[in-house]
């Protein structure tokens, strides 16, 4: 009785059921249920010309300001909680060099075995659910980190206001340099309206830097048009499987090595003090949670209550801790602590 | 953006491996692979300088 066949990638039983999928990390994006909201806490937050986030490891970015919203969502498919829902903030049309889109920026490390930039390159299969309140073909593209290598493609949402899922299989680039590193392996990017000069064809790898399908839909160019999306994976392989549902203390661990943030809660969780002669350092190290991805700009929000001592500042840093610092203003005791919910510091190392 | 060099109060002098971002207080450490660090990098580049630290003060 054959009990099942083997090879490098992939295990098959004689009933049918593959590895794939059943390993651990199989889904190389982070956040995908879009349930980790560490900065915003659901709140609205408006696209800018800059990379803003908003769940954690995904952000929104455009070419002119104030395009379009994105807020953690309960607009859901079955078997999820959250959604990310983009909502576009006015009627833009779109010049050659415009682009509005919504991405998530993959770490080297977490994509080193699918060998992309070599003749071994693995095939992957993107997948995740999307509801909208237009119609069409729209489009997403994958990018390298030096933005000279792009894959744009396309998926089409046939009916308004319904959850459809979407699979793309995708074969890997065997050419182009795609980091291993700490630095960006993959950038995933689902269009909201691209101009030409970023727009390509679907479907193909290209050597230049698109991101998405010649033709597909504009969400910003229509006032007030929804975009839902949640269940985002990219997997291994060249089937989408079940959507990789991680515990929620593991899946805020994975978002920490990005980004970390520490509220004052309803009481002084957190703060600083000490007893020394005026003009020399009080210190106080903070842990932090997990290793970071590389040393964290570390932030000091907001104006802590301050007893003999100005407002703390940062001594130092690194990926693993950071040290907070005060100085009496007269010999003996100095404190620093936080009074309100603004009060607050937070340490980011995105891509 | 503007930035500012940090006074070292322990060592009496500028700090040699961060630098503060005045714009939302924001202390960037000189991490090659962060990139706050590498965006202020492009902006001295573009022939800007940091304001000075306030010496004396932390």
């Amino acid at each position: 009785m054959p009990y099942g066949t083997v090879n490098a990638d992939l295990m098959t039983t004689s009933d049918g059921v593959s590895s794939s999928g059943l390993y651990g990390f199989k889904n190389r994006i982070i956040n995908g249920a879009m349930v980790i909201d560490q900065r915003n806490a659901g709140a609205s937050v408006t696209q800018v010309t800059g990379n803003t986030y908003t769940v954690d490891r995904f952000y929104i970015v455009g070419s002119v300001t104030s395009k379009f919203t994105a807020q953690q969502s309960s607009t859901v498919p079955s078997g999820f909680v959250n959604s990310l829902k983009i909502t576009s903030s006015a009627t833009t049309s779109l010049a050659s060099g415009d682009y509005y889109f919504l991405a998530q920026l993959i770490e080297g490390y977490n994509i080193a075995d699918l060998n992309w930039g070599s003749a071994n390159a693995k095939t992957i299969t993107l997948s995740f659910q999307v509801y909208s309140s237009l119609t069409g073909t729209f489009g997403g593209a994958l990018r390298n980190s030096a933005q000279d290598r792009s894959y744009p493609f396309t998926y089409s949402i046939p009916v308004a206001n319904t959850w459809t899922t979407i699979s793309i299989t995708i074969a890997g680039d065997t050419s182009g340099t795609w980091l291993t590193t700490n630095g960006t392996g993959i950038n995933v990017v689902f269009a909201l309206g691209i101009g030409s000069t970023y727009s390509g064809t679907a479907g193909a790898w290209a050597g230049s830097n698109l991101v998405s399908a010649t033709g597909a839909t504009s969400v910003v160019g229509t006032n007030g048009a929804t975009f839902f999306i949640t269940g985002v994976q990219l997997e291994k392989g060249s089937t989408a499987t079940s959507f990789d549902y991680r515990p929620y203390g593991t899946e805020l661990a994975l978002c920490q090595r990005y980004y970390w943030k520490i509220a004052r809660g309803t009481s002084e969780p957190y703060g600083i003090t000490g007893n020394t002669s005026a003009g020399n350092a009080i210190w106080s190290q903070f842990g932090l949670p997990v290793t970071m991805r590389a040393t964290p700009t570390v932030t000091i929000y907001g104006t802590w209550v301050v007893v003999n001592t100005g407002q703390p500042t940062v001594r130092g840093a690194s990926s693993t801790n950071f040290l907070l610092q005060i100085v009496p203003t007269a010999t003996g005791i100095a404190t620093a602590y936080p009074d309100s919910s603004d009060d607050l510091i937070d340490a980011s190392i995105e891509l | 953006m503007i930035y500012k060099q940090i006074f070292d109060i322990v060592r009496q002098q500028v700090q040699q491996n961060a630098i503060l971002r005045v714009t939302d207080n924001a202390f960037i450490p000189f991490d090659p692979d962060n990139t706050d660090y590498q965006a202020y990098l492009k902006w001295v580049a573009e022939g800007n300088t940091p304001q000075p630290a306030d010496e004396g003060t932390q």
